[in-house]
């Protein structure tokens, strides 16, 4: 038993990246006083210390870092908190009492298997990278072939290259800055492969990790075929029609001995299905409500495992949040339940939290199916938003007032994503 | 001569395709953005292009083998790779502190230094 782990907590919390950083803060707050992160690496932090690029914090530090500087700054106030960090220690369940008390059980490096009592808990484990697997590209197995994070991870951590000559398929920011990464370290990146017409990643990252660098980027293309016996050899690559099927007669192929894969993120949320917790299909995440609770009472979700965020600033402000209502739950604070149901509704891919209450002011976290320029949110009769442009790269948040809900009345509440009315500039 | 370079606006996921003309070093027209920050890019870009800069370099008695690193002022553009290639040449030995100066007036840029962005202790 590591003696830092005895006794019963308040919040323990599942991961140690900015969500399960700002959960613990969150949740000191709140006044909870025993509070445990447990992470399976060998330092909290998460996947920000391989994110040495600079772009993260602008909003919460209100200066721009790097991913290794915003981890940092962020873990030396978990320090000042007085938050119990156990690391090397993977979950691998989680169970609840029939008087609600959960135990997690860990995995520990030096101490084996172990039982931690707590009475919430906040699962942040991030999310992980789609692999070759859910896509299934033909071809041969050999290696050479890995998603671009873990390249990411292998460059920047582990300090060797996954091969010289490299090809990317996906045009992601994870591929985009890999390709850059790549470039520096002496490596030939021989193109980036996009089966949309358009790219996935910022504007900013396929200017300089690109351009700036001459490395091609293929639109309206896929990697049809991966040829290689032990190692990669060479892939063929096909322009799509327009049901995104490769079209093998303007087919050609490119010499390389590394493929990666920048083609999504999943949340990775084993713990939560074996909890039987309910799942969002479309985010891969939990439903939570206004609180971020699951649909396990006193579980609470934040960060990637919630929905893929891609600023970690929005992780560590939903997170805090997240951790705070965990840590009055631990302190007996039962508040009622969500009486308004939050659904997507016209070009609306998703959006969380999945119910509201006319208790509070809410954030709203949503991304749209297409790219729509200018267009207006409009969320049930209540509001409507002018914006500039939406595209699905980039999340949508915006606030609603409780004055807002205390004059609705029906018990779902949709938001849609229309084109701007005619007529009417926006501004 | 007039001529016309092209460049994507970085500033927002709208992305506008800038034309900027010019003859020899005088900006004649800048044009294709939908708002100021559009024709202030073309212009830095013509001028005087920058590039922010971070990588890695070996780290010894660490936990792991590589130190992240990051230069304190923006680069120039054509001189990125020749940075990348100085700045590699670095061999740090733990512990390093965050923030911690690796080289000082990096590219005889005064004030401008290569700093590593996270604490390694040492670990035997
Ligand atoms: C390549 C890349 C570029 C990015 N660029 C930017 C950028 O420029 N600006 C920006 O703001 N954001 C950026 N992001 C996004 C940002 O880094 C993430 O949104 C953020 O790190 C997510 O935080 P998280 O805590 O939810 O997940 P993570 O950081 O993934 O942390 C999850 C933690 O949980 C642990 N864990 C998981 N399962 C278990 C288990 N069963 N037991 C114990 N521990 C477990 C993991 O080890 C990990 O430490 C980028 C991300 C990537 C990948
Ligand atoms: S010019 Fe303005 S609107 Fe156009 S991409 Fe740049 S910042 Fe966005």
């Amino acid at each position: 038993m590591l003696d830092r782990m005895e006794g019963k907590y308040d919040v323990v919390v599942v991961g140690g990246g900015p969500a399960g950083m700002g959960a613990a803060l969150g949740a000191r707050d709140s006044g909870a006083e025993r509070v445990l992160i447990l992470d399976r690496e060998p330092e909290a932090g998460g996947i920000l210390w391989q994110c040495i690029h600079s772009g993260f914090g602008l909003h919460y530090f209100r200066e721009e870092l790097t991913g290794p500087e915003y981890a940092e700054r962020f873990f030396e106030k978990v320090i000042d908190y007085e938050v119990d960090l156990v690391t090397n220690s993977y979950v691998s369940g989680i169970s609840v009492d029939s008087d609600g008390t959960k135990s997690v059980r860990v995995m520990n490096e030096e101490h084996g298997m172990d039982t931690v009592n707590t009475k919430s808990v906040v699962l942040s484990m991030g999310c992980r990278e789609r692999t070759r697997g859910s896509i299934r590209i033909p071809g041969t197995r050999p290696s050479g072939v890995l998603p671009a994070g873990l390249a990411q991870k292998i460059v920047n951590l582990k300090g060797y290259l996954p091969g010289k000559r490299i090809a990317i398929l996906g045009s992601g920011d994870i591929g985009l800055i890999m390709a850059r990464r790549l470039t520096l370290e002496g490596c030939k990146v021989a193109g980036v492969f996009e089966i949309m017409p358009y790219s996935n990643g910022l504007t900013r990252n396929v200017v300089q990790c690109l351009e700036d660098f001459g490395i091609p980027l293929h639109l309206s293309t896929t990697v049809a075929y991966i040829h290689g016996l032990d190692r990669v050899e060479k892939i063929t690559v096909a322009p799509v029609s327009k049901d995104l099927k490769p079209d093998m007669s303007r087919a050609w192929d490119v010499k390389c001995d590394t493929l990666l894969l920048s083609i999504g993120l999943i949340p990775e949320n084993e713990l939560s299905l074996s909890l039987g917790i309910q799942m969002d299909v479309v985010t891969g995440g939990p439903r939570v409500s206004s609180t971020l609770e699951t649909s396990m009472p006193g579980v609470f979700a934040s960060g990637n495992v919630l929905h893929v965020h891609d600023l970690v600033d929005f992780v560590t402000r939903e997170s805090l949040l997240a951790g705070q209502f965990a840590g009055e739950w631990a302190q007996g604070v039962r508040r009622p339940a969500d009486n308004i149901r939050l659904v997507p509704g016209d070009n609306v891919r998703y959006c969380v939290p999945h119910s509201l209450s006319p208790e509070r002011e809410h954030t709203i976290y949503m991304r749209c199916k297409e790219a729509m320029m200018p267009c207006r949110i409009r969320v049930g009769n209540l509001m409507e938003r002018k914006l500039r442009f939406v595209v699905p790269a980039e999340m949508i948040i915006f606030k609603i007032k409780p004055d807002l809900l205390d004059k609705f009345h029906g018990d779902t509440l949709r938001i849609d994503i229309l084109p701007a009315e005619k007529g009417k500039r926006h501004d | 001569m007039i001529k016309a370079k092209q460049y994507t606006c970085i500033g927002c996921p709208i992305g506008c395709p800038l034309q900027l003309q010019h003859e020899g070093k005088d900006i004649t027209e800048i044009s294709g953005y939908e708002c100021d920050r559009g024709a202030k890019y073309a212009k830095q870009e013509f001028t005087d292009p920058r590039r922010d800069m971070s990588t890695t370099v070996e780290i010894i008695g660490a936990r792991w083998k590589r130190l992240p690193v990051k230069v304190t002022g923006p680069v120039e553009k054509d001189r990125v790779m020749e940075a990348a290639r100085k700045i590699h040449e670095l061999r740090v030995r733990a512990p390093v502190k965050l923030g911690q100066i690796l080289i000082e007036d990096f590219l005889d840029q005064k004030a401008i230094h290569v700093v590593s962005c996270r604490t390694m202790e040492r670990i035997d």
